[in-house]
Formats: structure tokens, sequence, C-alpha cells
């Protein structure tokens, strides 16, 4: 069928709408991709919380993968407590600059500055539970990838002596909640932590 | 009295001839005398030892736990500790320096020798250490035992370890992994990496709280040996030169610090204080004097007082302490007080002809040696109280002091009257003098009336005391030389480097180093229940480092036969993490360990692990046929969880009760036990003052027993001196001062020194003299005053604090004796000059 010669007004009503249509498709696009600060206000809101968290670990010399599973508390601002219930009952705490490993009987308490080969993986989870994005900054560089409904958090350690304990750390969750931390060491070996947060 | 001398005058001008002729050998004789004692003293004064520590104020301590601290401080590894600070710049510039300073200051390094370890927190100085370490982790390690080679403990030893791997900490195990699956390295780490290790970055130690790097060095030479240590310093700084030209800084601190920093001030000071105190001493005299005769005459009791003070101190105590030279400097103010009393006050007998000339010593000596002669004993029985205390600084204070006076004394009433027979010569100056004399004269007729002014000051200044919170507010580190800069720049560096100095310790003793180790480990037993009750937090034992042979014997009985070994391997491995044919190294390695000799403190001798073990591990002697033995201690320091008082006595209590049952052990808590010391002292001081000063008052009361008015005049003594001590201590507590045990000897010299000006006026009151005499006497003792008060007045400048008290107390202390010795006397009847 023949038109009319279309109406030059029409034709621009038309363009106008496609690109308002685009502009508004890209507006909404932006607001759901996530940027660290975003992310970090969203996950310090949540000032405490308690979970689950089921870990497997591949390591090359072993002859099968490592499971464990236990409890995992957090506190603001700094603090969170990772308790191991099984195969056998561990406890890690940190508070501050505190760290305090009890395995079985023995407890053992260090300052966590003086050994950077801790700080790359304490930092990494707590500064994500507690929402602390200057930390994370300040130890790791951050790369965030994906939306509010699934994001993911990459930690690459800014000291070379750290990267040489820890390649990267991936952290992922949903909304304000943590679903999985990741950890990759240089020899190829990782840790997987998977997360399941306790209704409150 | 008149002068023994027979009468009339021919047999005057014969017998004079006579005596003349006799005077001089007699003369002779005490001039010979005088010089032989002082070249003997010379002597014995050039060969003593001069020492200027702080071992002044290191007593003889009366408790077990004082000698464990002090023996720490005197020999002790943490004698030889030197903390290095690095500041400014950039952090990078920092870590840089700190790794090459590092470099230079260790053995093998460009200034080598001075320092036997240095850690600056880089792990590449432990590299040795951790392979001597693996090499013997079965002797070492505390989990050894026969339950861990079973077949179960086998497994959950390899389950433990591999817990470990996958995280940070288990990648240092990972190379280690099939020779140690048990994880005995870990559990070495573990007991022996401190909870209070230094923040690291960029791989060395920095600070937490300032920007800086750290460094700990332990120096080679002793602490005792302050040269060594000057010359460890100096390597420092010259090692850290080419930083400095980057705009870096060097801290250092450290006992040595301390120890180097205290000579350097103590012998400046004494040098100071002598020079200067000379200066003004002759100043006045010849302002008084006004020729140089007298001077030199002035001076040689205060020369043979200074070196029978030496020579007492030398002979009676071994060595010298700079201290002691510091406070003697106030005896030249003090000793030339009888020189001036006898060339001022003795003059031929006015009127008299020449047979009269080379006699007015004897007036002097029937009328004002007497009175001399009292205020030296009341002098002397105030520094006699001092001899008996327990701070050696102090005891030989006394003893100088007392030998210095006495030989001023003697030399004034036999050498000078030879040498001075008339006193001063010369009229050139007298004037003046006389001028000076009578304003004092009409001073001291007018003082009296304002005696209820000073009795106003005086019960006000009761009421402050009595009303304010103590005064006497001061504790042991008033006493030490160092200034609160270095302090302050110390405990910071300390902190830092997590080497608090004040915390608590257990001390073990033994009879020998098996017993003491095994006595050690007993005790670390119950530490480690209060670790697992939550009281404690840690704790460093030497038996970490060094257990004790039985230990070490069971720990090598405890590992099986390879065969064996293999066995239970293959079993425990079995589903497990770790393959069964991958661990031969494993087996190999218990078997070649099996055969080790156990360790001794020898075997560690040449690691730095040596210098761990001695900081807490004191060597002792076995008695020998000439010595005591000394035991072997233990130190093991303690980490609480927690800062909160109440927290650490509770723990404390717990502590105690655990460690009832092993013998020989003690819990000493160091600032309580420091300042227990001083409380100990300043108890003391306080009775040997109030010794003194009843000894002053039962001087006085006999020289007055049974005269006129005794009472009387023994209130006019006293209370000059007592209000002169009460308006000093409400004015030094009014300003703020804190008063201690050097302030309380100073309130001592003040009734000692004080009393003879409250004599000389009692004497002048009694004899009522006036005019011409009292005005000699009046223009004596106001220059002998100010000969005091400025000795005193120059010490009480002195940056040192502990001289600096003494000063403080006296120079008002004396200036207001004098003048309230005049306030107080009875009045008489109106001159009739």
């Amino acid at each position: 069928m023949s038109h009319a010669p279309r109406d030059p007004l029409a034709l621009r009503a038309a363009g106008l709408k496609r690109w308002l249509a685009l502009t508004l498709l890209l507006a909404a696009g932006a607001a759901q991709a996530l940027d660290l600060d975003s992310l970090m206000k969203l996950l310090g809101q949540v000032k405490a919380g308690e979970a689950t968290f089921t870990e497997r670990r591949v390591v090359s010399q072993l002859e099968r993968t490592l499971e464990s599973s236990g409890r995992l508390t957090f506190a603001a601002p700094d603090s969170f407590v990772r308790e191991t219930l099984k195969p056998r009952r561990e406890r890690l705490e940190v508070s501050g600059n505190t760290l305090t490993v009890t395995q079985g009987s023995r407890t053992h308490t260090m300052a966590l500055d003086a050994s950077p080969e801790a700080v790359a993986i304490v930092e990494a989870i707590r500064g994500t539970l507690t929402g602390n994005g200057a930390s994370l900054q300040r130890h790791f560089t951050t790369q965030v990838e994906g939306d509010l409904e699934r994001w993911t958090l990459e930690l690459v350690p800014r000291e070379a002596r750290m990267r040489g304990q820890v390649a990267q750390v991936l952290v992922s969750g949903r909304q304000a909640q943590l679903r999985e931390v990741k950890i990759l060491m240089p020899d190829g070996d990782t840790s997987v932590m998977r997360i399941e947060s306790l209704p409150r | 009295m008149a002068p023994r001398e027979p009468s009339g005058p021919g047999v005057a001008a014969a017998s004079s001839s006579s005596s003349t002729s006799r005077r001089p050998r007699a003369a002779l004789w005490v001039l010979g005398l005088w010089l032989l004692l002082l070249a003997a003293g010379g002597w014995v004064a050039a060969r003593a030892q001069y020492r200027a520590d702080l071992s002044a104020f290191l007593p003889a301590a009366p408790t077990a736990e004082q000698r464990v601290l002090l023996d720490q401080l005197r020999s002790g590894v943490t004698a030889r500790l030197l903390f290095i600070g690095l500041r400014g710049g950039q952090p990078e510039q920092r870590q840089q320096a700190s790794r090459e300073l590092a470099q230079a200051l260790r053995p093998g390094g460009a200034f080598a020798g001075h320092f036997d370890a240095l850690h600056n927190g880089e792990g590449d100085s432990w590299k040795e250490t951790g392979e001597f370490l693996f090499a013997h982790r079965y002797l070492l390690s505390p989990a050894v035992d026969v339950q861990r080679f079973t077949v179960d403990g086998l497994r959950e030893a390899f389950d433990e370890t591999t817990s470990v791997l996958g995280t940070p900490a288990g990648s240092l195990m990972k190379p280690l992994l099939w020779r140690d699956p048990t994880g005995e390295t870990l559990r070495m780490a573990e007991s022996m990496v401190s909870a209070n290790s230094p923040r690291s970055e960029g791989g060395v130690w920095v600070s937490r709280s300032e920007p800086r790097a750290l460094l700990l060095a332990t120096t080679h030479a002793e602490g005792a040996d302050l040269d060594g240590q000057a010359a460890a310093h100096a390597a420092v700084r010259a090692a850290f030169a080419p930083w400095a030209a980057q705009g870096l800084t060097l801290e250092l601190s450290g006992p040595g610090i301390f120890a180097a920093q205290s000579r350097a001030s103590i012998q400046h000071e004494v040098e100071r204080l002598a020079w200067a105190g000379t200066a003004a001493m002759l100043g006045l005299l010849w302002l008084a004097f006004g020729s140089l005769r007298p001077l030199g005459v002035a001076m040689l009791p205060v020369a043979s007082g200074v070196l029978a003070g030496i020579v007492a101190v030398a002979l009676g105590f071994g060595t010298v302490h700079g201290m002691t030279l510091g406070f003697g400097t106030t005896l030249i103010g003090e000793a030339v007080d009888y020189a001036i009393y006898f060339l001022i006050q003795s003059h031929p007998k006015a009127g008299g002809g020449p047979e009269h000339r080379g006699r007015g010593y004897l007036a002097w000596l029937r009328e004002q040696w007497p009175t001399v002669r009292l205020g030296l004993w009341t002098s002397v029985a105030g520094f006699a109280a001092l001899v008996a205390s327990g701070f050696p600084g102090l005891a030989q204070l006394g003893v100088f002091s007392i030998a210095g006076l006495l030989a001023a004394a003697a030399t004034t009433r036999w050498v000078l009257p030879v040498l001075a027979p008339d006193g001063a010569p010369g009229q050139g100056w007298r004037g003046a003098r006389h001028r000076l004399g009578e304003v004092a004269l009409r001073a001291a007729r007018r003082l009296p009336a304002t005696c209820s002014l000073w009795l106003g000051l005086m019960a006000l200044a009761l009421v402050w005391l009595v009303w304010q919170p103590s005064p006497w507010r001061a504790n042991l580190s008033s006493l030490s030389p160092v200034t609160p800069a270095a302090l302050a720049l110390d405990a910071s560096l300390r902190a830092d480097v997590g080497a608090s100095e004040s915390g608590t310790l257990v001390a073990v003793s033994g009879a020998s180093e098996q017993a003491v180790l095994e006595r050690a480990e007993a005790a670390g037993q119950r530490l480690d229940a209060l670790i697992a009750r939550g009281l404690l937090r840690g704790y460093d034992s030497p038996a970490r480092l060094l257990p004790s042979l039985r230990t070490q014997q069971a720990r090598l009985a405890a590992l099986p036969a390879p065969e064996v070994l293999r066995e239970r391997v293959i079993q425990a491995a079995q589903d497990g993490p770790l393959r069964a044919d991958k661990l031969a190294p494993f087996v190999e390695s218990v078997d070649a360990q099996r055969r080790l000799t156990p360790l001794t403190a020898a075997s560690l001798a040449g690691t730095p692990l040596a210098t761990l073990l001695q900081a807490q591990l004191v060597t002792g002697a076995s008695a020998t046929a000439t010595e005591p033995g000394r035991p072997w201690t233990a130190l093991l320091s303690l980490q609480f969880p927690s800062d909160d008082a109440k927290a650490q006595a509770a723990a404390l209590q717990a502590l105690r009760a655990a460690l009832a049952d092993v013998p020989e052990v003690r819990v000493v808590q160091i600032q309580t036990e420091l300042s227990a010391l001083y409380a100990h002292y300043l108890g003391e001081a306080k009775w040997q003052a109030g010794l003194g000063a009843l000894a002053v008052l039962l001087l006085l009361y006999g020289h007055l027993h049974g005269a006129r008015q005794a009472l009387r005049r023994l209130i006019a003594l006293l209370v000059p001196l007592a209000a002169a001590v009460l308006l000093v201590m409400s004015g030094l507590a009014l300003a703020g001062v804190a008063l201690g045990v050097l302030h309380l000897v100073g309130f001592l010299l003040v009734v000692a020194v004080g009393s003879n000006y409250a004599l000389f006026f009692d004497h002048l009151t009694q004899e009522r003299l006036d005019g011409a005499d009292a005005t000699e006497t009046l223009a004596s003792l106001l220059l002998a005053n100010l000969t005091t008060v400025a000795s005193f007045g120059l010490l009480a400048t002195s940056s040192v604090a502990v001289l600096a008290a003494i000063g403080q107390v006296v120079a008002p202390g004396a200036a207001l004796a004098l003048i309230l010795s005049a306030a107080f006397q009875a009045r008489r009847a109106p001159a009739k000059a």
C-alpha cells in the first residue's frame, strides 16, 4: 500500500520516541549496574549477621577435596568469627587488629598487621561483610560486575608480597547478602566458601 | 680566760722569744704533717676508681623480686637492647633505609662487629634459624609425645595440617608437607611467635602510631661497658649518615643510650659545678678580702676537705660515684665558712703592740672556736644520718661530707693559725667589710621585731601543708638523670616494637640449668591452663627455645622406629587426604632425628636464638670454694588480654594460686616493685632525717644543759630551723614541685647547716657582744651564708634532677635559717655601740 509522504513531524516524533526509549533503557540499565561505593553502602547497611557456610578446598598435593562447614558471624565495624564445626572444630576470630585462632584446646593470638599474608584473606572477607570500601581499596584493586541481583566483586591484592600468597578473591552475592567467596592462590589451589544467611 | 703565758713583762719578753722560737718548730711539724697527708690523699684520690653511671641509685635490694629486676638491669640482655626508629621522608624511603641500615650493621655488613643481632622484620635473618628449628623439630615441638605417633594421633595430625592448607598460613607449610605432615613447624611457630609483633609494611617493621620504621638491635658490648655501647651508637649514626642527607631522622633509645647519656651529663655537671663553684667562692672571697693571700689561705681548708672526702669515699666504698662528686661540690661552700670565720674574726688585739702580733688566733681559739666546733658537730650529726642510707649515692655523700668537714675544720684549727696567725691582713677592704658588718648589725637589731610575722607565716605554712594533698609525690623516675623527653621516646619505641618494660614476669629459680628449665616447664603448664580459661593471652618461656633434657629425651623416646612408623603411617593415611607412599621423607626425617643428641644452651650459641634465650634465662653459677653460688633464673613474661586493671588483678590472683605448688617461683610486677622500692627508700630516708634532726637536738640540748634560761635558748635555736624547713617545704609545694627522697635529704641539711648560724647568734646574745666584735661576727656569718647559698644555689640550677633537688631545698633554707636565727634571738638591751 502506498503511503502518503510521511509527515515530517510524525517522523520526528517517532525518532524522538525511539531516542527517549533508548535513553530510558540505558538509564534503567545504569540504575541496575553497580559500582563499589553503592555496593559497599548496601552491604554496610547490614550491621550484624549470622550465616552458615560450606567450604571446598582444592589443593594440588592432596588426594581429595577438603570439605568443611560451620557458622560465620560478623558485627560492624570490624569483627567477624568463622567457626568450623565439621570435620573438626576450629575457630577463627578477627576483632580490630587481633586475630585469634583456636584449634582444639589451643588458642593462639596474634596481631593482624604483623603478617601481611593473613591480612589479605581477612580483609577481603571482613571488608566485604561490613561494607568497608576504604579498607578494600587500600589493600586490593577492586572491580565490580553484575547488578543488584547478582554481583561479583573481584579483589586483587595491591602489594606484590600479598599477591604471592593470594592471587585473587572473588566475592559474589545477591543484594546485601554474600553468597560465595572464592579464593585463588598463585599455585592453582582454590577455596570456595558458600554462604547461606540464617533467617533473623 | 687569760692566755696561758707567764706574766710580767720581762718574763713575757723572754718567754715570748722562746715561744716564738718554739713556734716555728711546732709550726713546721704541723705544716709538714699536713702536706704529707695531702700528698697521701692525692695519691689515693688519683688511683681511685670513678664511676659515673646510674648505679648510685641501685641499692642492694632487700627482696628477691627486686634482685631479679636489678640483675636484669645490670647484666641482662635487656641492658644490651638498642631501639632504632627512622622518621621522615616517604614510607618507601623509610622502608628502604631500614633494609639498608640492617644490612650494614649485621654481621658481615660494613659496620659489623658492634651488634650480635639486628631485627627489622625482614624474614631473611630468620632463614638460618628456621632451618635449624626445622632440623630439630621433633625435639622442640610441644606436640611431640607418644600419643602423636599412634595411628589415631597421626590421623588427627594429618587432618589438622591439611586443614591449614588452602589458607595463606598453609602456603608456608606446603613445601614442607611431605617431610612434616604432622605440622610440627606450625606448632613451633605458634609457641615462638610473640603476640606483640610490630606492624609489617613493605616487609619491614613500622610503627602503628607514628610514621617511622623500626629496628631492634642487640649490642655485642655488655650493658655496663659504656665505651663499647658508645662505639655501637656511633656505628649506627655513621651507617645512617647517607640517609640523613635525604631528610630522614634517626631516633635511638635503650638502656645503653640512657647509661651513656647519664654518664656524659653527670660528668659535665660535676665539672661545671666544680668550676663555677670555685669561681663563685673566689669571687666572693675577693670581694671580702681584697688581696690574694687570704684568698689562697681560705681555699686551703676547702682543698683539704675535698681531698679528704674523696679519699674517705674511695677507701670506704671502693669506687667514687660521679653523683657524690656532684653533691660534694657543695662542700666547697661549706668548708670555706670555717676559713671565713677564722680570717675575719681573728685579729691582733686592738691597741696591742708588736708582741701581740702573731697571736690574733689565740683569742679566736678561745672565744669563737667552741661555737664553730659545736656547729661542726651538728653538721656532722646531720650528715651521719645519711651514712646508713640504702642508696650508695647518699651514703657516699654522708661520708664525703663528714670527712670533708672534719678535715676543713682541722685545717682551720691547726694549719691556718700557722699560715695566717692574725687573720686576714691588710686594711684595704676592711672598711667595706666593716660597713657590711654595720648593715648586718642594724638588720640583726631590727629583725627580732619581725618575729611575730615569721610565726604567722609559719602557722600559715603548717596549715597549708596539712590541708593540701601531700606533696611527697615523687617516684623512682625522679631519681633518674634521664630527661622526660628521652623517657617518652623510649616508651614510644618500646610500645611499637612490643618490648614493653613495665609488665609482669614470672621468675623461676633453680640450682642448675636443667632444674630451672624443668620448673619453667611446670610453670608453663599452669600458665597454659590459665590461657585456656581466658585469663592470660600468652607468655614467653625459655623452655620453648630450649626444653629441659628430660623433656627432650621423652620426646626422642616417643619417636617410633622406622618400620613401626611406616606401618602406622599407611594405616593413618588410609582414606585420608595424604598419600602414604609420598610420606617416605617423613619417615626418614623422624628416623634421622631419633638419633640426635639433645640440645643444650651451647648448641644454640651462634644462632639468633641464643640472644633470645639469654634474655629469658639468666645464667647462674654453681657454688665454688671461694664464691657462693648464684641461682639460674628463668623469666617468663606474661601478656594479658586487656589493660583493664581489675581484670589483670583477678588474673594475677588466679596466677598466684595456680603457681603456688611450683617451688621457687615468684610473680614480679615490675611497676609495682619499682614503686615499692622507692616507697621503701622514702620511708628509710624519713627515719634517717628524723634521727639526724634528733641528734642535732640532743647536741644542742647537751650544750645548753645547766645554763641559764636553757629552755628559752633552746627554743631560740630550734624555732628558726623548724620555720626554715616549713617555709621551704610549703614554698616548694605551692610551686607544684613533687617532693622526694632528695628533698628530704635537703631538709636534713638545712637543719644541719642552719644550726651553725643559730649557734652564732646564741653566742652573740650570751656574750652580750656588741659593737665592733658583733660586727665582725655578723659580717663573717653573712659572708659564710652567702658562700653556702651560692654553692647550693648552683646545684639547684643543675640539669640533673637529683642534684637540683638538694639545691632547691638548701639554698633558700640556709638563707632563711640565717634571717630567722636573727629574728628569733632574745631582744637585748638597746645597743651601747
